[in-house]
């Protein structure tokens, strides 16, 4: 295992799906982001077994009965749902077109690994976990839209919730 | 590498100048999963579906065509546009919606 | 949303199946699996790995000193799938 923040020919070759970023960017301009500079690291202030996590997902897993993600909006949709983090995973669906859903579809936790996590809460890995993970849809067409109002928005709710680390999962 | 321009950027702007074919392949884009060829193909899947549905002409809700058309406003029944379009390709029971973009 | 995450001091990090699109995208810490998209903790039934890779990205929360750090964790897609598959066939026996 190594630390790399600069990209290595060796690790992108790895990547299955090799070249997304242009891929996507060349057929919908614009709509992919890039960043020139990195965001200062939040400190954690205390040990993972203390910590508050949320797992934050754009993999469009929403509780069964809730207004489901607007798929076909041609401009994408920017809302989120809250995810109970003791929800049983019969109780959850995934509203979303642009991901394979195969293996999640057999195993959410393949993309939204919400009992793997009470596992790690259950053992004191992690402190505890959120009343709610959140969640949303990828497929958006505004990355400034996204950036301004979604992502904002979710931001302040975990901040709201006094979380101390969020597991951030694009599918 | 395009940088600078957003994509709801890019679409007003193609709003503005009447860049009819850039708002079509952006259109097929959409309903194709990013293939335009596939988009295509996928419309004319959703029109003959609806053809498909009508050339028997079973009995339709007239009164709830025409009160959703005159109740609602332009982008309510431009969303419900695109929600009927996926309607009728999934009807068609042949579903490329995947997610192998 | 790492970012505005980050900037009101909750920590994140990120499993990616594109390195590319997170070596644009740059948050704070990321953590590369060289799997299929829409499989980031590997294969149905899989526990063990999904776990893996969750205790993966919670070391790296502990040990980042560097925003923008991408961990490459030592997996295969091919040998993800393979282990599933022996879980499920030992499970069906």
């Amino acid at each position: 295992m190594t630390d790399m923040s600069k990209p290595s020919a060796a690790s992108s070759e790895k990547q299955l799906r090799p070249g997304l970023w242009a891929t996507v960017n060349e057929r919908y301009p614009g709509s992919m982001i890039h960043k020139d500079d990195v965001v200062p690291l939040a400190q954690l202030k205390k040990p993972i077994s203390e910590c508050r996590v949320a797992f934050l997902s754009t993999s469009g897993v929403q509780p069964k009965g809730t207004l489901p993600f607007d798929t076909v909006h041609p401009v994408g949709d920017y809302s989120f749902r809250r995810v109970p983090s003791d929800a049983d995973v019969d109780d959850l669906e995934i509203h979303q077109l642009k991901y394979p859903t195969f293996g999640a579809d057999r195993d959410l936790n393949v993309i939204f690994p919400i009992e793997r996590l009470r596992e790690l809460r259950d053992e004191g890995v992690i402190g505890e976990l959120n009343a709610n993970h959140y969640t949303f849809i990828g497929y958006n067409m505004d990355p400034v839209e996204l950036e301004l109002t979604l992502a904002e928005q979710v931001a302040e709710a975990l901040a709201h919730d006094e979380v101390d680390v969020a597991l951030a999962a694009p599918a | 590498m395009i940088r600078g321009p957003m994509s709801l950027a890019y679409l007003k702007e193609a709003v503005e100048n009447g860049d009819q074919a850039a708002l079509i392949r952006y259109v097929r884009l959409h309903v194709g999963d990013g293939s335009p060829e596939a988009g295509a193909k996928e419309i004319d899947k959703a029109w003959v579906e609806a053809l498909k549905a009508l050339i028997t002409m079973p009995a339709t809700d007239q009164q709830f065509i025409d009160d959703t058309l005159k109740g609602q406003d332009h982008a309510t029944l431009a969303h419900l546009f695109f929600r009927l379009h996926f309607y009728l390709v999934k009807h068609s029971g042949e579903w490329i919606h995947d997610g192998h973009v | 949303m790492q970012r505005a995450a980050e900037r009101r001091g909750i920590a994140t990090v990120s499993p990616s199946v594109a390195r590319d699109v997170t070596e644009h995208a740059k948050p704070p810490r990321a953590v590369f699996l060289p799997f299929m998209m829409g499989h980031l903790f590997g294969v149905p039934f899989h526990t063990e790995l999904q776990r893996h890779i969750l205790m993966e990205m919670i070391s790296l929360l502990e040990t980042a000193e560097e925003s923008g750090t991408i961990r490459d964790l030592d997996l295969s897609w091919a040998k993800a799938r393979k282990e599933g598959k022996e879980i499920e066939r030992r499970a069906s026996q």
